[in-house]
């Protein structure tokens, strides 16, 4: 069986395209870097999409807009309507969510279908990844987070245990998923389409700074749409590909196999390290559906 | 004087050069969203309102000049309006939208510089103007609100109403004060 063809989709101004490329790879998937400059119709002849993280057109007008208007886009809603999977770091994740992709029209369980959802036109915004809020600083904001799986049909983490904790980078300055309609990011989580909730290390939901590293509203990371196959994510998976790259801020299970991997010296420390999860799940997906 | 009766300034900071922000949403504007079609240029110019006791016009420019907390004055201009009356950087055919980060207007660098070096207690707020200019015939208002609010791919751009407020504005008389303001709509009627 030939691997999964995944497009990693780059505008200019993306810059974790090889980071996210080697993930894929280590997943036993077939990446190939899209750039912005080929015509949309080549996306159709991918199994999967990746948008990268970055600063999209400088983050011009505001973070991820200008791409979301691209052609492109259509491209991408129309294959996600056939239930291709569909995966935005960080900047691609406020490409999805300005684009209208996630949470999808479909899946407002607060407002109910909407005309033409999914199918690469009328795709309504209804949510926003505004700028961080936190006490006493204001802009770009990192660290390592841990971040709890939640029961989701999302194709990247419905393999993982709910409840399970992977530690996570976020490096963003808008990371905040908020809604002007009151409630509604909450409702998503429930729905079931925060696979992915800002945690302390006990597993606790982390609702205060700096554990909810942006304030996002329920404390989400990551917001899919209801049929699972399209996921906004804000931390960096690509980031945690290996042990070795676990921060040294990071202690229980996750510290104490890092701490081992890099005393014994036998490039164990080069062995998956929790963001490979999402990764995995991707590849699971297609020897589920080959 | 604002909307909590303290005197107020505006001051509008522009790029001297060609700015990159403005250029990509004019290209994308006409390329992609029909409100867009006829819009012969786009400028983008952020605007700080200052609320308090203020000092001169002389000293009010020149604390704006030397501090870096508003402006960098080997790139950018500004002009500073200390009453209604007084012109603002906008050509009177062009059609304003003010957008603003919901609950995030306020900006506390800037006000503990003033403080550290005025003695005084001012409030400093800021926003984005996009100043849109449109081919004759136009009708110049609704267009720009078209293009102002975000809804999906093909309709809006400017701000997305799950964050970010907006507030039209016509060029011949920018609204004063404009920021401190009752907000228009209920946050509740978004889609």
């Amino acid at each position: 069986m030939s691997a999964a063809r995944v497009a990693i989709v780059q505008f200019p101004g993306v810059n974790c395209e090889a980071e996210t490329a080697r993930a894929l790879a280590r997943a036993g998937l077939e990446p190939e870097l899209v750039r912005w400059t080929r015509p949309a119709r080549d996306l159709a002849a991918f199994d999967a999409y990746v948008l990268p993280g970055g600063f999209s057109w400088q983050d011009r007008v505001r973070a991820g807009a200008l791409a979301a208007k691209d052609p492109m886009l259509d491209e991408l809603a129309a294959r996600a309507a056939d239930g291709a999977p569909v995966l935005g770091i960080c900047n691609g994740a406020q490409v999805l969510v300005e684009s209208g992709l996630v949470p999808g029209n479909g899946d407002d369980v607060t407002s109910g279908p909407a005309p033409g959802a999914g199918r690469g036109e009328g795709d309504q915004v209804r949510v926003a990844l505004a700028r961080n809020r936190m006490p006493e600083r204001t802009g770009y904001y990192t660290r390592w987070v841990w971040c709890r799986v939640e029961d989701s049909p999302c194709v990247f983490t419905r393999a993982l245990e709910p409840g399970t904790l992977l530690p996570l980078p976020v490096a963003h300055g808008e990371g905040r998923f908020a809604s002007a309609k009151k409630g509604r990011v909450a409702a998503l989580a429930e729905a079931g389409q925060a696979p992915l909730r800002y945690a302390h290390a006990d597993g606790a939901l982390a609702e205060a700074f700096p554990e909810n590293p942006n304030g996002s509203d329920a404390a989400v990371a990551a917001l899919c749409n209801a049929r699972g196959n399209v996921l906004a994510l804000m931390p960096h998976p690509e980031r945690a590909a290996t042990l070795g790259q676990v921060s040294r801020a990071i202690g229980g299970g996750w510290g104490e196999r890092r701490d081992r991997a890099l005393a014994a010296g036998d490039g164990s420390a080069f062995g998956d390290g929790p963001g490979m999860a999402i990764f995995h799940g991707l590849a699971r997906f297609f020897e589920a559906h080959p | 004087m604002s909307a909590g009766g303290k005197p107020l300034a505006q001051a509008f900071v522009e790029l001297v050069a060609e700015d990159p922000e403005a250029t990509s949403a004019l290209a994308i504007a006409r390329a992609r969203l029909a409100a867009g079609r006829r819009l012969r240029s786009i400028r983008r110019v952020r605007v700080f309102e200052l609320a308090g006791v203020l000092p001169s016009r002389a000293q009010l420019e020149a604390l704006l000049h030397r501090s870096t907390r508003f402006y960098n004055p080997a790139k950018e201009r500004c002009t500073v309006r200390t009453a209604e009356r007084e012109p603002a950087p906008f050509r009177p055919e062009e059609a304003l939208v003010l957008v603003l980060d919901r609950g995030l207007e306020r900006r506390a660098a800037g006000e503990r510089w003033w403080k550290h070096e005025t003695g005084e207690k001012v409030e400093v707020r800021e926003g984005t103007v996009w100043a849109l200019a449109f081919e004759p015939g136009e009708d110049a208002s609704a267009r720009a609100g078209e293009l102002a609010e975000v809804r999906d791919r093909r309709h809006g751009l400017l701000a997305n109403p799950h964050f970010q407020d907006w507030r039209p504005g016509e060029g011949a008389s920018p609204p004063w004060p404009w920021i401190e303001r009752p907000r228009k709509r209920a946050k509740e009627d978004r889609p």
